[in-house]
C-alpha cells in the first residue's frame, strides 16, 4: 500500500491571467495618473458617472445613460448575430448606415410633422442597418464569404460613404463637412427639465427608453420565441440545427438582418437624440466597443444592458476625468481591454474546471 | 478483492480513489490494479465510473483523494503530459483528433511538436501509418480527419496511442463503432500488445467481448469496484449480475412477435402496405463523391427494417437522404406514394449517428434540448411566443418517462453522461409518435439498461404502426429487432437473412461481396 498523495491543484494559468489583466489595468491607471492621486482619478471617474452630493446625481447619470445608449443597441446587435454563430464585426458600419439613412429621410421628409418624421427616421435607420448586415449574411450563405471579413470591409465602405455624402449631396451649404440638422421637432424629447439638474440642460432623451425596450425585446426574442430558440441552437451547434431540419441559411440571414437593424437603430437614435446632424467622425467607435460590451454581458441581452450601463458610466466618468485632471479619456480603452481580458480569463478558467465533468 | 495468483507486481495500483462532481460521487474510494502482459477489462453501466477512473489514470481528471503507484513506485499524475511521460496512453471514446488536420498531421501532433515544420516528426507519423498497415489498416495519411468515417477516425486514434510507445494502453469502448471482422482484428492487435508485455485496459459493455479477449475483469458499480476476477473463472451471467446488482431480465426483443412479412422478401417487389419506398437512390457525400449507388428497399407500417454494415459505407448519407436532409442525386424516396418532404404531412423521428456532433446543442440546457422539435406544435405556442409552462411540463414529463438522469433540467446538456444524452435525443425524437423513425447506431456506447430502453422505444414505435429504419453496425442489434434486414457496403444493399447467415458469409457481405441471391 505505498503511494504518494496525488498532487493538489496545479497552477491555474487562466486565473493568473485574470489577476494579470486587473493588475495591468490598475497599474496603467497609476501610470497615467502620475500627476494626480490614482484615488483622485478614480473619484473623478465616479463623479462623472454618477455624480456627487455637491453637483447632484441626475446630470451625471443622464450623461452615463446617454453614453450607454449606442453601446447598448450595438451590443444587442452583436448578441443577436453571435448567438446565431455569425461573428459579425459590422456594428460600426451598420450604425453609420442607419444614421445616414435617417438623416437622408430627415432631408427628404422635412415637412412631415415631428413625431412622424422621427418614426420614419427610426424605420429608415433600422432598415438600412438591416440591409447592410443582411448583405454580409447573404454573402456568407450564398457565396461562402466569411462574415468576419465581409462585415469589416462593409464598415469601411459605410465610413467612406458617409464621408463622401456629407461633403457632397447631403452637405449643408457652408464649409464644414456635415449635413443639415435634423428638424428640431423631429429630435427625441429631452426627459429632464433643466431645473432638475441645476440649470444645465441634461441630454437624457427618450431614445434611451427605446434602447432599454430593445434589450427587453431581444430577451423575449431569443428566449421566448421559436425563432430565438432555433437561432441559439444554430449558434451552439450548427450541425445539430441542420440535423433538426432548421432552415439554417434563412436563420443566419435573419439573425444578421436583426443584428443590423439594432445597430442601424443605434445610429438613428444617436442622430435624433444627441448629435442632430451627421459628420464623418459621428461615431467614436461604438460599433467596435459593442463587442466587449456584449462579451462582458455574457452575450445575453440583460447582461449586455448592464455592461452597456457600466461602460456608458465609464465613458461619462472618463470625460469628467479629462476635464478635471487632464488625464486623457483614452484611459477608457485601457479599462475596456483589461475587462475583456479578465472575462476571457475567467471563462477559460471555468471551462477548464468544467471540462472534466463528463463522467 | 484478491490479487491475481502468480502475477508479478502490478504495473498499476490505484488505491481509494475518490472523485466528486457536485452532488455526484463518481468514484467512491475505488481500488484498481493491473499487471504487465495483461488485458484487463473494466465493466460497468454508464455512470459506474469506468471512464472517470481511467481519466484519472490518464491525467485528465484530478481525483479528490487517493493514491496511484506504477511498478510499485508512487506517482502523481497531474496532467496528460505526466501520463505520457509515465508511459500511459488513452484511446478515447470521443475522439481527440483535429478534424481540419490530415491524418499525418494528427499523428505528428501527438508526438508533441509543430506538425507543419518538423520533418523528423513527419517521418515518425509515417512510421505510425506503416505500423497501422502491419495491423491490417490502410490509412491515407493525407486525408483530412474530418472527412473520415467514425470507424476510420477511431483507427487513427488507436494508431496515435500505439505510436507513443506507451507501456499502458487504455481503450475506452473501442469496439462500439466496429463491425465484427474489425473487432476480431482489434482483438488480435490487443493480444499482440499484451504478448509484448504491455498492460491493456479495456473499458467495455459487451460481456461476450470481455470474455473473448480479456484476461481479467474488474466490475464497477456506482463508483466502487464490485469484483475483480480472471475471465476464465467467471461467466457472462455472473458478470451481468455483478454489474447491475441483479440478473438482467431477458431481452425484450427475444419475445417480440416477428413481422408478418416473410424475411426473404428483404428487397423485393412493392406492396400496397409499404409506407416508405426507396427506389434507385443515389446520394452524393460531402465531397461530391457518390456514396449510395442505387439503393432499393421498402418499409411498411409496423415494421423495422435493419441496415447493417461498417460505418462509412454510405450509412449517414442514406439516413440523411431518408429524412430529407440530403438531396438524392438520382432515384426517389416515396412516402405513401408521394415524394418525401420533411414537415409536409409526415412527422419524422431522426436519431442521428453522433449525438454530440449532430444530436444536441451541448451548451444549451437539457430542457431546451428536449423540446427542440416540440416547438413546432401549436399546443406549445402562445401566439408568436413559446408557451414556456407547457414546454417546461413537457420536458419534465419526458425526462421522467425516458429516465433522463439529471440534477436539473436547467443544466447544460454537456453535464449529462453519454447514455443520458442519448436518452434526451431518443425522447425528443420519439415522444411525438412520428410516422417514420430513422435511427443510426442508436445504442452506440450505451450500457445494457439504456440499450434495452432504446430498443423498447423502437419496438413501441413499431407496434403503434410507424415505419422504422434501423441503421446499425451492431448486427446483434439488427438481429434482435428486425425481421428484415440488409447490409450496406460500398454504397449498395445486399440482402441479409436475419439469423441465417454464417460468420464467413457475413464477412463477405460486409466486404461488399454478394452471396447467394446476388446484388440487388
Amino acid at each position: 500500500m505505498s503511494g504518494a498523495p496525488i498532487r493538489p491543484n496545479g497552477p491555474q494559468y487562466s486565473r493568473l491571467l485574470v489577476y494579470a489583466a486587473l493588475a495591468i489595468g490598475v497599474t496603467t491607471v497609476g501610470i497615467l495618473c502620475r500627476r494626480t492621486w490614482p484615488g483622485a482619478a478614480l473619484h473623478a471617474i465616479l463623479v462623472g458617472a454618477v455624480g456627487d452630493s455637491r453637483s447632484g446625481h441626475l446630470y451625471a447619470i443622464s450623461e452615463s445613460l446617454v453614453s450607454a445608449c449606442p453601446l447598448l443597441l450595438t451590443g444587442l446587435g452583436v448578441v443577436v448575430a453571435w448567438r446565431a454563430g455569425m461573428f459579425s464585426i459590422g456594428a460600426e458600419g451598420q450604425l453609420l448606415m442607419g444614421a445616414l439613412a435617417a438623416i437622408a429621410t430627415a432631408g427628404l421628409a422635412r415637412n412631415m410633422p415631428g413625431p412622424v418624421l422621427t418614426l420614419l427616421m427610426i424605420l429608415a435607420g433600422s432598415a438600412a442597418g438591416a440591409g447592410w448586415s443582411a448583405l454580409a449574411g447573404w454573402l456568407r450563405v450564398r457565396r461562402g464569404v466569411p462574415e468576419v471579413i465581409s462585415t469589416i470591409m462593409l464598415n469601411y465602405v459605410a465610413l467612406y460613404l458617409v464621408g463622401l455624402l456629407v461633403e457632397g449631396p447631403l452637405q449643408e451649404s457652408g464649409q464644414l463637412a456635415q449635413t443639415a440638422p435634423v428638424p428640431a421637432a423631429a429630435m427625441f424629447a429631452r426627459l429632464l427639465p433643466a431645473s432638475w439638474t441645476g440649470g444645465v440642460p441634461a441630454r437624457l432623451h427618450s431614445g434611451v427608453l427605446l434602447a432599454l425596450l430593445a434589450a427587453a425585446a431581444c430577451y423575449v426574442y431569443l428566449y421566448i420565441t421559436p425563432e430565438g430558440l432555433r437561432l441559439r441552437v444554430l449558434g451552439s451547434n450548427p450541425e445539430a440545427a441542420r440535423t433538426a431540419g432548421f432552415a439554417v441559411d434563412r436563420i443566419r440571414v435573419r439573425a444578421m438582418a436583426l443584428s443590423g437593424a439594432l445597430c442601424g437603430l443605434a445610429g438613428a437614435i444617436e442622430l435624433a437624440g444627441v448629435a442632430g446632424r451627421l459628420y464623418p467622425e459621428f461615431s467614436p467607435g461604438w460599433g467596435y466597443s459593442a463587442i466587449p460590451v456584449a462579451l462582458i454581458g455574457g452575450l445575453h441581452p440583460i447582461g449586455t444592458a448592464l455592461s452597456a450601463l457600466f461602460f456608458g458610466g465609464l465613458a461619462a466618468g472618463c470625460g469628467n476625468l479629462e476635464r478635471m485632471t487632464g488625464v486623457s479619456a483614452v484611459l477608457i480603452n485601457v479599462i475596456q481591454a483589461a475587462a475583456v481580458l479578465a472575462v476571457i480569463g475567467v471563462r477559460a478558467w471555468r471551462n477548464r474546471s468544467a471540462g472534466a465533468e463528463t463522467v | 478483492m484478491e490479487e491475481p495468483s502468480g502475477a508479478s507486481a502490478p504495473r498499476i495500483e490505484m488505491r481509494r480513489i475518490v472523485k466528486r462532481y457536485g452532488p455526484t460521487l463518481a468514484l467512491d474510494g475505488m481500488d484498481f490494479d493491473a499487471a504487465p502482459g495483461e488485458i484487463h477489462a473494466l465493466l460497468g453501466e454508464n455512470g459506474a465510473g469506468k471512464s472517470t477512473l481511467m481519466r484519472v489514470l490518464a491525467g485528465l481528471v484530478r481525483p479528490d483523494s487517493g493514491e496511484i503507484a506504477l511498478d510499485g513506485r508512487p506517482v502523481g499524475i497531474g496532467s496528460p503530459t505526466d501520463a505520457r511521460v509515465l508511459g500511459i496512453a488513452m484511446v478515447h471514446q470521443h475522439f481527440t483528433l483535429v478534424p481540419a488536420f490530415t491524418v499525418l498531421e494528427n499523428l505528428a501532433l501527438s508526438a508533441g511538436r509543430d506538425p507543419m515544420r518538423s520533418i523528423p516528426v513527419r517521418l515518425a507519423a509515417e512510421a505510425a501509418i506503416e505500423r497501422a498497415r502491419e495491423l491490417g489498416w490502410t490509412l491515407d495519411g493525407n486525408a483530412r480527419v474530418g472527412s473520415l468515417s467514425v470507424g476510420s477516425q477511431q483507427r487513427v486514434e488507436i494508431v496515435k496511442a500505439l505510436a507513443t510507445e506507451a507501456e499502458t494502453l487504455i481503450f475506452d469502448e473501442p469496439t462500439a463503432v466496429l463491425a465484427p471482422p474489425e473487432v476480431e482484428e482489434l482483438f488480435a492487435v490487443l493480444r499482440r500488445l499484451r504478448d509484448g508485455g504491455r498492460t491493456v485496459v479495456l473499458i467495455a459493455h459487451k460481456l461476450a467481448e470481455i470474455l473473448a479477449v480479456a484476461d481479467r475483469v474488474t466490475v464497477l458499480r456506482l463508483g466502487s469496484s464490485v469484483a475483480s476476477i480472471r475471465t476464465s473463472d467467471t461467466t457472462a451471467e455472473q458478470l451481468a449480475s455483478w454489474m447491475v446488482g441483479a440478473a438482467p431480465p431477458a431481452h425484450p426483443a427475444a419475445d417480440a412477435t416477428p413481422s408478418p412479412r416473410p424475411a426473404v422478401d428483404a428487397c423485393g417487389s412493392a406492396d400496397p402496405r409499404d409506407l416508405l419506398v426507396v427506389r434507385g437512390l443515389c446520394v452524393a457525400g460531402d465531397r461530391d463523391e457518390l456514396r449510395l449507388q442505387g439503393v432499393d428497399f421498402q418499409v411498411s407500417g409496423g415494421d423495422i427494417f435493419g441496415i447493417g454494415g461498417v460505418d462509412g459505407n454510405g450509412q449517414s448519407e442514406l439516413a440523411e437522404a431518408l429524412v430529407g436532409l440530403r438531396p438524392a442525386a438520382a432515384g426517389t424516396v416515396l412516402w405513401r406514394g408521394e415524394p418525401l418532404l420533411r414537415g409536409r404531412g409526415i412527422s419524422i423521428g431522426y436519431i442521428p449517428q453522433d449525438r454530440r456532433r449532430s444530436g444536441l446543442a451541448l451548451d444549451m440546457t437539457i430542457e431546451e434540448n428536449l423540446i427542440l422539435s416540440a416547438i413546432e406544435d401549436p399546443v406549445n405556442r402562445r401566439g408568436p411566443f413559446l408557451n414556456r409552462r407547457a414546454l417546461r411540463e413537457l420536458a419534465a414529463g419526458l425526462a421522467s418517462r425516458f429516465d433522463v438522469r439529471a440534477g436539473s433540467l436547467d443544466l447544460a446538456g454537456s453535464s449529462l453522461s453519454g447514455g443520458n444524452q442519448q436518452k434526451v435525443v431518443v425522447a425528443r425524437e420519439l415522444h411525438a409518435q412520428p410516422d417514420l423513425v430513422v435511427a443510426v447506431n442508436p445504442t452506440r456506447g450505451l450500457d445494457i439498461a439504456a440499450t434495452r430502453f432504446v430498443h423498447e422505444q423502437l419496438l413501441a414505435a413499431r407496434d403503434r404502426g410507424a415505419a422504422v429504419v434501423l441503421i446499425s453496425t451492431d448486427l446483434d442489434e439488427i438481429s434482435a429487432l428486425c425481421a428484415r434486414a440488409a447490409i450496406l457496403s460500398f454504397g449498395r444493399l445486399q440482402p441479409f437473412q436475419v439469423g441465417h447467415v454464417s460468420a464467413a458469409d457475413l464477412g463477405l457481405l460486409l466486404g461488399g461481396i454478394a452471396t447467394r441471391r446476388g446484388a440487388i
